[in-house]
C-alpha cells in the first residue's frame, strides 16, 4: 500500500498516457482523437510535475519573505509544465481549426471513411 | 563579433513583424522572408570561420552553464545553420511569386517560424529548449501542409498533426526522464554524468528520444505521415520540408545517440532501420504515378541512406551521413521547386501529363534533369560524391555485416535510377497533349532552380568546398568529450 502512496502520481500519469494512446489507436472519430492527444499531453506534464514534486513540500511562489528555499518543491519542471502547456493549446487549436477544414471537405469526422489519400 | 543568437532572433523578429510592414504597403510583405534569410545566410558564412577556429557557447541570461539556455555554435550547428538558411533564402525567392493564394501574409509568417524552429534545433545546448524550437518547427509545418485549404491538403495536415504531437509527446516524455535522472537540462552536463545512472533506465529514455525524433525523421515504420504531408503541401513548402525538416529529426537521433548517451551497441540496429527505410521508400516510390508522391517516397529513402550512414558510426561514416545531408537537400529542393512550377504550368501532378514538356520549358526540366541525376548519384553531380564516401565508409570498417548491408542499398539505388530515368525520359522522349501553349518560366521562379543546379554541380567537382567544414562536423559528432569540455570549460 505505501508502495503504491508513494508512486501514485507516476501511475496517474502512465494511466493517462496509456488511456490517451489507446483512444488514438482504436477511436475514429477524428474529434476523440484530438481528445486522446490532449490525454497523453496531460500525462506528459503530471509525470513532469511528480518528477520535481518533494513530500511536504510547498509551492516555489516567494509572494512572502518568510519561505525558506528548503521548503519548495523543484521550480523547473513546473516552468516546463507551463510552456508545455502552452504548446499543447497551440496544438489543440490548430488540430480542430483543420478538423473543421476536413469536415468541410468530407462532410464526415470518421476517419475510416476518409480515404482521400492513400499508400 | 557577430553574436550567433541573431540567427535564430532575426528571422523570429522579422516573422512578427511582417504585419506591421504590410501595413505600409502588401506589397513588400512577401520580400520580407527573403531580406531576413538573406542577413540570416550572411550572418552564417561569417561565422565558419570563426566558429572553425573555437566553437562559439552562448549563454543566455548572464548565467553560465549547465545554469542557463545556451546555444553552442560548432562546426555542426554552423554547417547546418548555413544549409538551412541557404534553403530558406532560396525557397523564399521561390515563394515570391510563386505563392499567390491568400493569406499570404500567414504564410510568410509561418515560413520564417519554421525556419526559426529549425535553426533552433541545430544550435541549442539545452535539451527542453531543443523541444520547443522543435514544436515551433512541427506546429508551423502543420499549418504550412494544411495552406491550401484543399481537402487533400487538410487531410494530410490532421494526419501529420496526430503522428508528429505523439511524436512530440514521446520526446517530452524522454526529457522528463532525463530530468529526473539528473537533475539538469543542459545537454553537456547530461552527457559527461551520464555514467552515474543504470544503463536499462537510459535505454528507456533513449528508446522514446529516439521513436519522438524518428516521427520528425520518417525512419521506418514512423514514416506513414510524410508521402501526405509533403505531396498535399504547396511545392515550396515540400521543397523545404523535404529538405530541412525531416533532417532535423536525423540531428535529433544522431546528437542523442552520439552526444547525450554515447550509445554505441544499438548503431548497428540504426544502421538496419535506415537500410529497411531505404527499401520500402524506394519501392514504394518506384510504383507512383503522382510526381510529388513520388518525390516524398524518395525522401524517404535517401533518408534511409542518411540513417545508414550514420549508423557506421565511424569518422567516414558520419562524413558520409552528413555529405548526403547536403546532396539531398538540395537536389530535393531543386527537384520540388522545379515539379512545383511543371505542375502549375500542366495542371496536373500525374507524371505521363508532364511527356514532352522537355521541348517546352528547357531550363527547368534540365534542372530536373540534373536533381535527379544527382540523387541517383551520377558523376559529375553532388550525388556522386556523397554515395562515394558512403560506400568507401561501409567497406573501410571491414566488418561482414555492413558489406551486405552496403551491397543492398546499391541495388535500392538501382532502383531508385529505375524512376528517375523514367520520368526524364517521359519529359524529353515522349510526345505529350496539350502543352503547346506552356512557357519557360521567367523571374524570380528561375534564381533559386539556377542557384542550386550550379551548387549541385559545383560541390561534385568540387567537394573540398564543404569537406573540412564537414569532417569537423563529423568530429564534433564523434568527439563527445571536446563537446563537454567546450560547454563546461575545459576539464
Amino acid at each position: 500500500m505505501n508502495f503504491l502512496f508513494n508512486w501514485m502520481y507516476y501511475f496517474a500519469s502512465g494511466g493517462l498516457i496509456l488511456v490517451g494512446l489507446y483512444i488514438v489507436l482504436v477511436k475514429t472519430n477524428l474529434i476523440k482523437i484530438i481528445i486522446g492527444i490532449n490525454f497523453i499531453e496531460t500525462g506528459v506534464n503530471i509525470l513532469l510535475i511528480s518528477i520535481g514534486y518533494i513530500k511536504g513540500r510547498t509551492a516555489p511562489i516567494f509572494s512572502t519573505t518568510d519561505i525558506n528555499p528548503a521548503d519548495v518543491v523543484d521550480p523547473i519542471p513546473q516552468a516546463l509544465v507551463l510552456t508545455a502547456i502552452v504548446i499543447g493549446v497551440a496544438v489543440l487549436a490548430l488540430a480542430l481549426s483543420i478538423v473543421i477544414r476536413v469536415y468541410k471537405h468530407n462532410k464526415t469526422l470518421d476517419v475510416t471513411k476518409i480515404k482521400g489519400l492513400k499508400w | 563579433m557577430v553574436n550567433p543568437s541573431l540567427l535564430v532572433g532575426i528571422p523570429l523578429a522579422f516573422a512578427f513583424s511582417i504585419p506591421l510592414f504590410s501595413l505600409i504597403s502588401k506589397k513588400i510583405e512577401k520580400y520580407i522572408p527573403v531580406v531576413a534569410l538573406l542577413i540570416n545566410l550572411t550572418i552564417s558564412f561569417v561565422l565558419i570561420p570563426q566558429v572553425l577556429k573555437k566553437p562559439i557557447i552562448v549563454s543566455l541570461g548572464g548565467w553560465s552553464p549547465p545554469f542557463c539556455i545556451n546555444l553552442v555554435v560548432g562546426p555542426l550547428g554552423i554547417f547546418l545553420a548555413t544549409l538551412i538558411s541557404g534553403i530558406g533564402f532560396l525557397v523564399s525567392v521561390y515563394a515570391v511569386s510563386y505563392i499567390k493564394k491568400e493569406p499570404t501574409q500567414k504564410y510568410h509568417i509561418l515560413f520564417l517560424l519554421l525556419i526559426v524552429g529549425a535553426i533552433g534545433i541545430v544550435l541549442t545546448g539545452d535539451i527542453f529548449n531543443l523541444f520547443v524550437f522543435f514544436e515551433i518547427l512541427c506546429i508551423s509545418s502543420y499549418a504550412l501542409v494544411a495552406y491550401n485549404k484543399d481537402k487533400e491538403g487538410t487531410e494530410a495536415a490532421i494526419k501529420y498533426l496526430i503522428q508528429g504531437s505523439i511524436g512530440s509527446s514521446l520526446i517530452l516524455i524522454g526529457i522528463a526522464l532525463l530530468y529526473g535522472f539528473f537533475g539538469t537540462l543542459n545537454m553537456a552536463d547530461i552527457a559527461s554524468r551520464i555514467t552515474s545512472v543504470e544503463p536499462t533506465y537510459l535505454f528507456i529514455s533513449l528508446a522514446f528520444l529516439i521513436t519522438g525524433f524518428g516521427i520528425e525523421a520518417a525512419v521506418f515504420p514512423l514514416n506513414a505521415w510524410l508521402p501526405d504531408a509533403h505531396s498535399s503541401a504547396p511545392s515550396s513548402i515540400s521543397a523545404i520540408l523535404s529538405g530541412i525538416a525531416i533532417k532535423t529529426g536525423v540531428y535529433g537521433i544522431a546528437r542523442m545517440i552520439f552526444t547525450i548517451f554515447n550509445a554505441g551497441s544499438i548503431l548497428t540496429f540504426i544502421a538496419f532501420l535506415g537500410l529497411l527505410t531505404l527499401l520500402i521508400g524506394e519501392m514504394s516510390a518506384f510504383r507512383q504515378d503522382d510526381i510529388k508522391r513520388l518525390l516524398a517516397y524518395s525522401s524517404i529513402g535517401q533518408i534511409g541512406l542518411i540513417v545508414f550512414a550514420l549508423g557506421i558510426a565511424t569518422p567516414p561514416g558520419v562524413f558520409a551521413s552528413l555529405f548526403q545531408i547536403v546532396s539531398h537537400t538540395l537536389a530535393k529542393a531543386l527537384l520540388f521547386l522545379a515539379a512545383g512550377y511543371m505542375i502549375y504550368k500542366v495542371g496536373s501532378k500525374n507524371i505521363t501529363s508532364l511527356n514532352g514538356i522537355g521541348k517546352r520549358m528547357p531550363l527547368t526540366s534540365l534542372a530536373f534533369a540534373i536533381g535527379s541525376f544527382s540523387l541517383i548519384g551520377l558523376p559529375p553531380f553532388a550525388g556522386f560524391m556523397s554515395k562515394l564516401s558512403i560506400v568507401y565508409a561501409a567497406i573501410q570498417v571491414k566488418k561482414p555485416i555492413f558489406l551486405a548491408f552496403i551491397a543492398i542499398a546499391l541495388i535500392a539505388t538501382v532502383i531508385e535510377a529505375g524512376y528517375f530515368f523514367k520520368i526524364v525520359q517521359n519529359l524529353y522522349f515522349k510526345k505529350g497533349e496539350n502543352i503547346d501553349k506552356i512557357t519557360e518560366t521567367s523571374g524570380f521562379i528561375l534564381i533559386p532552380i539556377i542557384i542550386l543546379t550550379g551548387a549541385i554541380i559545383i560541390i561534385g567537382v568540387h567537394p573540398q568546398f564543404i569537406t573540412g567544414l564537414l569532417k569537423e562536423a563529423a568530429n564534433e559528432l564523434l568527439g563527445r568529450a571536446t563537446y563537454i569540455g567546450w560547454v563546461l570549460g575545459g576539464t
